[in-house]
C-alpha cells in the first residue's frame, strides 16, 4: 500500500484533534499517527477490529477495556479489501464512559463512518488515478513502440525492389516490438522470401521449425469467421482443436494473410509460449498493416515484372519485324540476347546489370533499320562506301534510342558492340577493358551467331567450328576471359545442343 | 532491481517524459524530469546525473544550447547524453558528434530500445 501523500495529512490531523489514525493491512500496522504509549493501550483491540473489518468488508467500531473508542473502515481497490483505516481516541470522561458502556452513541458512530469513508475515499481515488496513469503510460509506451515500428516498416517497405534481407530485418523488429518468440512468413509462390526467425531460447523447444510453422498454417480451419478480416488467432493451443497436438507446451499463435485485393500471397505468423501475455488488439492491427504492406510490395513487384516483360516482348516483336526483311539475320537479335544473358548468369551480374544487358543485346542491331536491303543481302564483297554505311549502325541505333530515357544505360552496350579487344574496331577504336563489359559480352555473342548463321555468300558453320574460330580471335577481336565463359555458358542453350553441341562435348 | 544511477529527462512533451520516467523507474533508475533546457541544466548541476536524455526543440533553452553548456560541465562531472530528435539534418549530426559522450536516437523512438541501451551502457546485458 502506497500511503506517502496521506501520512503527513493524517499526522497533522491527529495533532489538532484527540483522534489518532492507523492503517493496517492483513496482519500488521502500516502507518500509525499515535505515540508509542497510546499504541500499547490499544494495539490488541486494533488488531481484532482490523481483522473484523477486513473479513467483513464494512465499517466497524468497538470500545477497548483501556478507555478508548475505536472506529474503522476497509480500504479497497475495486472490490478487493486491501486493509483498514482505523481511528481511535480516549473516551472523554468516566461519566460518558459509564453512559456508553454498550458502545458509542449510534449518532456518533454514523458521523465517524461518514468521516472515515470520505478519508478512505481520498486514498482510494488517489490510488485508482495513479493506477490509471500507470495503465495509460503503459499503453502510451506500447503506442510509441508501435509508431517506431511503423516508421521503420514503412521506410523499409516503400522501396520497390524488396529483398529477403529486408524481410528478415522487418521480422526482427516485429519480434522486438510484439511479445512473441517466433515469426515467420509462408509464401508458397515466392520461396525465396520465406523466412523464419526464432528467439534464442525457443530454438530448443522446436526441433523442426519449418515443419511446425507449416503445421500451424495447415491447421487453420477454413471456416473461421476472423478469416473474413484476414487473420486467425489461437489464444491458447489447448483450447483450439487441431493445435493442442502440435506442441507439448501450450502456445499462442497469430497469423495474418498477406493479400492484396483478391490475390493471396501467403501468411505472416507469430508464435509465443508465454501465456502470461496476450496478442493485443494493436498488435493485431500492426501485423495486419505489415502484411498489407508486404502484399502491396509483392503486387508492385509483380506489376513491375509484368510491365517489363510486356515491354521486352513488344520490342522482340518489332526487332523480329525488322529482321524479316533480311533472311540471313532472322532471329539473330533474339539469339544474341539469349547467349548474352547466359553469359551474364555465369558472371553473376546483378539484377540491374542484367536488365541493362537484356535491352542492349536485344537492340544492338536496331541501327541496321536504315541500311538498304541491297547492302545487307549483297552476295559479293562490299564497296568501301557500302562498308561505311554498315559501320554506322551502332551509332544510328544509339540515336534512334536516345529519346528513351529508360534505355540510356543500355546505349554504351549498343554503341560499342563492334569495338575490338585490340583497339581495331569501331566506332571509337576502344581497347581492352576500356570497352564497356556489356558491349564486350554482346560482341562475343554477336560474333558467334554471325559465324553459325548462313550468309548470302557462305553457309553457316557448325557450333564446333564457330567455337574454334572465336577461340582463335580471343585476344585480338574478343575478350579472352569472356570467350572462355561463353564456351561454358552456351552448353546450357538447348536449341544449340540440338544443332550439334554434343560434338563439342564429345 | 534498484540501482543508484540517476537519469534526467528533458522534454517539453509530458507524455514522452512520463513514458521514459516510468520505464526507467521500473528498471530501478532514479529519475528526474524537466520541461526545458533551463530547468534541465539546474537539475544537472544540482543532481549530478549519470545519464541525460534530452529533446532538441524546446522552449526557454533548446537541446543544442543545453549540450554546449553541459559539455563544459562534463570535464569535472562526466555523464552520457542521449539526444532524441526527429530525423536529423547533416548540420545537426555534426554538432552532436562534436559533443563529448553524446549520441542521438531518432524519434519516433522505441522506449524499450532506449532502456536497453542505457542498461547496456552501465554494463548490463541486452535482454
Amino acid at each position: 500500500m502506497k500511503l506517502s501523500p496521506f501520512t503527513k495529512f493524517l499526522l497533522s490531523l491527529s495533532q489538532i484533534s484527540r483522534w489518532n489514525y492507523e492503517v493496517w493491512d492483513a496482519g500488521k500496522t502500516v502507518f500509525s499517527s499515535g505515540s508509542k504509549r497510546s499504541k500499547i493501550h490499544v494495539s490488541e483491540d486494533m488488531r481484532k477490529l482490523s481483522t473484523k473489518i477486513i473479513s467483513n468488508g464494512i465499517f466497524q467500531h468497538a470500545l477497548s477495556q483501556k478507555n478508548y473508542e475505536l472506529y474503522g473502515i476497509p480500504i479497497k481497490n475495486g472490490e478487493k479489501v486491501l486493509g483498514s483505516l482505523l481511528a481511535y481516541a480516549p473516551i472523554r470522561s468516566k461519566a460518558s464512559r459509564a453512559k456508553d458502556i454498550y458502545g458509542p452513541k449510534r449518532g456518533h458512530a454514523r458521523q465517524m463512518e461518514k468521516f472515515l469513508a470520505s478519508l478512505v475515499g481520498l486514498i482510494e481515488d488517489k490510488w485508482s488515478s495513479e493506477q490509471e496513469v500507470e495503465e495509460i503510460t503503459e499503453e502510451l509506451t506500447q503506442n510509441l513502440e508501435d509508431i517506431n515500428l511503423y516508421s521503420n516498416v514503412t521506410t523499409r517497405i516503400k522501396t520497390l525492389r524488396f529483398s529477403s534481407t529486408m524481410l528478415k530485418d522487418l521480422a526482427e523488429q516485429l519480434l522486438g516490438a510484439i511479445h512473441s518468440e517466433m515469426v515467420f512468413t509462408k509464401l508458397p509462390d515466392r520461396l525465396e522470401y520465406d523466412m523464419l526467425l526464432n528467439k534464442k531460447d525457443v530454438g530448443e523447444k522446436i526441433s523442426h521449425p519449418n515443419a511446425f510453422s507449416d503445421a500451424l498454417i495447415n491447421a487453420i480451419p477454413k471456416k473461421t469467421s476472423s478469416l473474413k478480416e484476414n487473420y486467425f488467432l489461437v489464444t491458447d493451443s489447448r483450447m483450439m482443436p487441431g493445435y493442442a497436438a502440435l506442441h507439448s507446451e501450450t502456445f499462442r499463435f497469430l497469423a495474418v494473410r498477406i493479400q492484396h485485393k483478391d490475390i493471396f500471397y501467403g501468411w505472416l505468423g507469430l508464435v509465443s509460449f508465454n501465456l502470461k501475455e496476450i496478442f493485443r488488439r494493436s498488435e493485431l492491427k500492426l501485423m495486419s498493416t505489415v502484411a498489407e504492406q508486404l502484399a502491396l510490395v509483392f503486387a508492385n513487384t509483380d506489376m513491375y515484372a509484368d510491365l517489363e516483360s510486356f515491354a521486352i516482348n513488344v520490342v522482340k516483336s518489332f526487332v523480329q519485324a525488322i529482321e524479316t526483311k533480311d533472311k540471313y539475320t532472322r532471329g539473330h537479335s533474339e539469339r544474341v540476347n539469349r547467349y548474352a544473358m547466359l553469359v551474364a548468369a555465369r558472371l553473376n551480374l546483378n539484377e540491374k546489370e542484367r536488365r541493362i544487358l537484356n535491352w542492349a543485346s536485344l537492340l544492338h542491331d536496331v541501327g541496321k533499320i536504315g541500311i538498304p536491303e541491297t547492302i545487307l543481302n549483297k552476295p559479293g564483297s562490299l564497296t568501301d562506301e557500302e562498308y561505311s554505311i554498315i559501320k554506322a549502325h551502332p551509332e544510328k541505333g544509339c540515336n534512334i534510342l536516345k529519346p528513351l530515357e529508360q534505355l540510356s544505360s543500355s546505349l554504351p552496350g549498343i554503341l560499342h558492340h563492334h569495338e575490338r579487344y585490340d583497339g581495331q574496331g569501331y566506332p571509337h577504336g576502344l581497347r581492352g577493358e576500356d570497352i564497356p563489359l556489356l558491349a564486350r559480352i554482346i560482341a562475343v555473342a554477336d560474333t558467334f551467331d554471325a559465324i553459325t548463321s548462313d550468309r548470302a555468300y557462305r553457309p553457316g558453320k557448325t557450333v564446333k567450328e564457330a567455337i574454334e574460330i572465336i577461340e582463335k580471335v580471343a585476344g585480338s577481336q574478343l575478350t579472352p576471359d569472356l570467350v572462355e565463359v561463353f564456351k561454358e555458358a552456351i552448353k546450357e542453350d538447348t536449341s544449340l545442343a540440338q544443332k550439334g553441341l554434343q560434338v563439342l562435348a564429345a | 532491481m534498484r540501482n543508484n544511477k540517476k537519469v534526467v529527462i528533458i522534454d517539453d512533451e509530458a507524455h514522452i517524459r512520463r513514458v521514459i520516467e516510468i520505464k526507467l523507474k521500473k528498471h530501478g533508475y532514479q529519475v528526474m524530469t524537466a520541461k526545458n533546457g533551463k530547468e534541465g541544466l539546474n537539475l544537472i548541476k544540482t543532481q549530478k546525473p549519470d545519464v541525460v536524455i534530452s529533446d532538441i526543440m524546446m522552449p526557454e533553452m533548446d537541446g543544442k544550447a543545453l549540450c554546449e553548456e553541459t559539455n563544459v560541465l562534463k570535464k569535472d562531472q562526466p555523464f552520457l547524453t542521449i539526444i532524441m530528435t526527429c530525423r536529423i539534418s547533416a548540420d545537426e549530426e555534426s554538432w552532436i558528434s562534436n559533443m563529448q559522450d553524446t549520441l542521438f536516437m531518432e524519434k519516433p523512438f522505441s522506449p524499450n530500445k532506449l532502456v536497453e541501451y542505457i542498461n547496456h551502457y552501465f554494463g548490463g546485458s541486452y535482454d
